[in-house]
């Protein structure tokens, strides 16, 4: 189907909520009120035990209502998705701000002061900060079982198996042998840090042995469940309410601040009891995992490459919050960028005495593309051939293939790309960014006394954000007016899906979008999802679930109109509220006549998806199909040669979100994901200063997250491909998954342009002045 | 203890007179958001470095977290909920901001279009570089700045225009 064959999607619709944040009506949780405060007692050390604490002057603290320390809380871990549990609060401290004890108060100040009564005694432990230097067995250890945590497969399994994730196929020496140039490079990406506008928030309060927790979360599911099963709790005694988010990015999931808010509001009597962090503990709350990555790649004289070999250290922090650095390698991310013959991605997830990583719009492939587009680059040069031509001659296409049969897992057969226009995407971003002015790999494209021009392309892949079935629930009500109502299990971050997935079920109704309200925000509906608004799957996955009960509906109606009609339900096609018989809508029963109630269907997939799976998210689109993201970045950069400073001038995004379903949302998201990892390429450091156990970049004075000054014009390059499919089988309409797939390459693509400015190989993100001006000291390459 | 230094302010917030007791230490985001329940203006790290507490003192953007309430005495303050409402109708800043997808999460929006009505009050046709100039000081962490640059310069447009007609 065309584009205009549709009535409401392909359409640039605002959120209707949009009205309510323009003009300040919108009520986020730190926007309500709270009986006491509390506040969190953080560790002053890296790595510690508590000998003794003793709370007798907090508790006699005029003002104070409730205290809480690790000898309060329940003998249960909070079970965080794939990653280690951990205890509410425990007497092992991880990392410099990790939870000691919490006070609640009638007031802030109060509670403010509080913190300073406590007398705590710590025994110092040794603490490791690097990765790769965590993982030997000598290294300080944070768990008894060993800093490596991995592999991880399953759900809420632990299994600290101290060994790598590793995705392979082919042989790699083999591979190697058959290489013309061999590259070996190492790059270092430094931990990036959220920092969403609003602060981490809740609420806690009890209604008798009912737990109301109103908080900013992605993962409200896995909030209910995680608190229910620390307390002890059925899981439907802990009611979450999550309408309204100020940015998440893969930081709001579940936390121990949640948990410590409702302990604090229960010693206090179900007091409610509100926790805001503040800014610095919000910076030091959760990070994208650092990564220290070794790579090979190697490739034949005519530019098809014939294995790679990349080996990472991640950097879990303490804790790590959800599927770690290597994620599995989300399945088979990194493999399908181009099409390896021999490949071995080896990937280790390290504890370390650093604050939690988490994920941060897609977990490692900002990181991954890092490495490998800069050392794609550097063997193009190798082998004096242009970057844009290398990368299209290794680029998958539709119908490829993919290499892998995800850790030999029979529920997750290998298939074929569906839709996967990448080659179309690199031609059209070399357009957009001028590719004709690329004169050589270390000639810039303009040079004007010390500032220096250049241009730079990176490749990467994303999933395509349709996933598992069965973890998301979703009814449809068609209401006699031919209205429908919708209770969801997603989570709405800002990222229009409310009303994408309102615009599908209109369209697939025939109604308007005004006919379609949507209801979620609230565990109560006990519409479950247990990722939560991750992996860039909302519209995808629930739309998809959406489409399924509509069409559900849709047959019930026909069945009940067929009398009227007189007509074989078969033949009967309801749409615009009205039934009728296929090719004669003028004598259509509307829907009042026929229905003096609601046609209610409710959809969600296998319940033992997880399970079958063995946590495979991304599964067939329909058979021996699967469904990913190709994704291209360009970038223009102006180096000053003497101070080190790189200036964007532009940038292109390369993607394809299959159909699109609201085009300026879907815009909205490419610019915004790539804006966010351009601070991740030039200008977030977050550093911590191990001589003073203090963090040097805890305020948003210090940690430089770009502003509108910093950024430059953001083209986009959207090619959109779609396969036909029955409105119930696979992603809804062709749409594929958008929020976060932007900020794959911009890091890669930033690095890449720098070196063609200057001849200089940046190997660490941020790419900071100080360090581009080192890089440039060292020299150029020798070109051969 | 508290109470002895307390002092009475008279502020006009939003065209509306308000007379208040104020602690010498209170700042004017807590008396916007706790006192007058004007919540519509955020608070992103209390230290002045984020802006999304901006609102407009005498038509100038001012930090209210750094802005003690007794210095506000006499004066005149907007902040979003001023601006317009879907009832009342809507600044043409806001309708752009919807209009252009200028918003996610929308934490930062009541900041940014405060601070964005203050610019096109002093100059109604900025550049694009005087808009990113403007709104140097809010950070948005969803948007990338440019479908708001998008909508403010779009709004000063329609702006013009209507006084043009006039």
């Amino acid at each position: 189907m065309k584009h205009e064959d549709f009535k409401v999607i392909g359409k640039s619709i605002p959120p209707s909520e949009s009205f309510n944040k323009v003009t300040g009506q919108f009520k986020y949780v730190g926007d309500m009120q709270a009986e006491l405060y509390g506040k969190i007692l953080r560790s002053p050390h890296p790595h510690a035990r508590i000998k003794r604490i003793d709370t007798t002057k907090v508790e006699k603290f005029s003002g104070v209502e409730s205290v809480l320390t690790h000898k309060d809380v329940p003998p249960r871990k909070l079970p965080r998705r794939d990653q280690r549990g951990c205890y509410i609060l425990e007497d092992h401290l991880r990392f410099v701000g990790d939870e000691v004890a919490a006070v609640a108060a009638k007031t802030r100040a109060i509670a403010e002061e509080a913190l300073d009564l406590f007398e705590v005694e710590y025994e110092i432990l040794p603490a490791v900060f690097d990765p790769e230097e965590a993982a030997k067995p000598e290294a300080p250890q944070l768990y008894a079982g060993g800093n490596v945590y991995g592999p991880q497969f399953d759900l809420m399994v632990e299994r600290g198996l101290n060994k790598p994730v590793i995705l392979e196929w082919g042989n790699i020496e083999k591979g190697f042998k058959e290489a013309d140039v061999v590259i070996e490079d190492k790059v270092e990406v430094k931990p990036q840090v959220h920092s969403p506008l609003e602060p981490h928030v809740c609420i806690a309060s009890w209604r008798g042995d009912e737990l109301i927790l109103w908080t900013a979360t992605q993962s409200p599911y896995e909030v209910r469940m995680s608190i229910a099963h620390a307390l002890g709790m059925p899981e439907g005694k802990v009611r979450v309410i999550y309408g309204a988010i100020g940015g998440g990015f893969g930081s709001k999931y579940v936390g121990r601040y949640q948990a410590i808010a409702a302990l604090l509001s229960k010693k206090a009597g179900g007091k409610s009891t509100k926790i805001v962090l503040t800014r610095e503990e919000d910076l030091c709350h959760a990070s994208r995992a650092g990564a220290k990555i070794r790579l090979k790649i190697g490739a034949k004289r005519n530019g098809v490459i014939t294995a790679i070999h990349l080996r990472a250290f991640f950097n879990l922090g303490g804790y790590g919050n959800v599927i770690g650095g290597c994620a599995r390698f989300v399945e088979e991310s990194p493999s399908l960028t181009y099409k390896y013959r021999n490949a071995r991605f080896e990937g280790w997830d390290v504890h370390t005495n650093y604050f939690t990583s988490q994920p941060y719009r897609t977990i490692a492939l900002p990181a991954l593309a890092f490495a490998v587009e800069q050392v794609i680059d550097q063997i193009a040069e190798e082998l004096d051939m242009d970057p844009v031509e290398f990368r299209l001659k290794n680029l998958p296409e539709s119908n490829d293939m993919m290499p892998v049969k995800p850790h030999k897992n029979p529920i997750y057969p290998r298939g074929r790309l569906d839709a996967y226009p990448a080659k179309q995407i690199m031609k059209e971003v070399r357009e957009k960014i001028g590719w004709e002015r690329f004169k050589g790999h270390q000639q810039p494209v303009a040079v004007e006394g010390p500032k220096r021009r250049g241009i730079g392309v990176a490749a990467s892949q994303g999933w395509g954000g349709f996933c598992v079935g069965g973890f998301i629930n979703e009814t449809v009500i068609l209401n006699n007016d031919g209205s429908v109502h919708i209770l969801s299990g997603h989570t709405d971050l800002g990222t229009g899906s409310n009303t994408t997935l309102r615009q599908i079920a209109a369209e697939a109704l025939g109604i308007t979008i005004e006919d379609v309200t949507i209801a979620t925000g609230d565990t109560i509906l006990g519409h479950f999802d247990i990722t939560g608004a991750r992996g860039s799957r909302s519209l995808t996955t629930a739309g998809h679930l959406i489409l399924i009960a509509i069409e559900e509906a849709k047959r019930k109606i026909c069945k009940m109109a067929a009398p009227f009609l007189k007509a074989n339900p078969k033949d009967i096609e309801v749409s615009g509220k009205k039934a009728y018989v296929r090719g004669n809508e003028e004598n259509a029963v509307p829907l009042t006549k026929l229905l003096t109630s609601t046609v209610k269907c409710a959809v969600g997939g296998d319940p033992r998806d997880w399970i079958l799976t063995k946590g495979a998210m991304w599964p067939l689109v329909s058979p021996g199909k699967k469904t990913r993201n190709p994704i291209v970045l360009a970038t223009e950069v102006e180096v000053d040669v003497e101070t080190g400073e790189v200036k964007p001038v532009k940038i292109v995004t390369g993607n394809s979100p299959g159909r699109m379903i609201n085009p300026m949302i879907v815009r909205g998201m490419y610019i915004g994901a790539a804006v966010m990892t351009l601070g991740m390429a030039l200008w977030e450091e977050f550093n911590y200063d191990p001589m003073n156990s203090v963090y040097e970049h805890a305020s948003l004075a210090d940690y430089k997250v770009p502003r509108a000054l910093d950024v430059p014009t953001v083209e986009n390059v959207i090619v959109e491909e779609v396969v036909e499919r029955p409105l119930d089988v696979g992603p809804p309409y062709g749409a594929r998954g958008a929020g976060e797939f932007s900020s794959a390459g911009v890091v890669a693509a930033i690095a890449n342009a720098i070196y063609n400015a200057t001849g200089a190989r940046v190997r660490q993100s941020p790419m900071t002045a100080e360090k581009v001006l080192e890089a440039i000291k060292l020299g150029r390459p020798k070109k051969k | 203890m508290e109470a002895v230094n307390k002092k009475w302010i008279h502020i006009v917030v939003n065209s509306q007179k308000h007379e208040i007791e104020v602690r010498p230490n209170e700042l004017l985001v807590d008396v916007l958001r706790e006192r007058l329940r004007l919540t519509g203006t955020k608070v992103g790290c209390e230290a002045g470095d984020c802006g999304a507490c901006t609102v407009l003192i005498k038509g100038k953007p001012t930090l209210s977290c750094l802005t003690l309430a007794i210095e506000c005495q006499g004066k005149e303050i907007l902040t979003i909920e001023g601006l317009g409402d879907i009832s009342t109708g809507l600044h043409p800043l806001q309708r752009a901001f919807v209009e252009h997808y200028a918003l996610q999460c929308g934490f930062c929006t009541p900041a940014m279009i405060v601070t964005a009505k203050a610019l096109l009050d002093r100059n109604s046709n900025p550049s694009e570089d005087e808009v990113r100039e403007a709104i140097n000081g809010v950070i948005c962490r969803c948007t990338g700045y440019m479908q708001i640059v998008e909508a403010i310069l779009a709004a000063a447009k329609e702006m013009r225009e209507t006084v043009h007609e006039a």
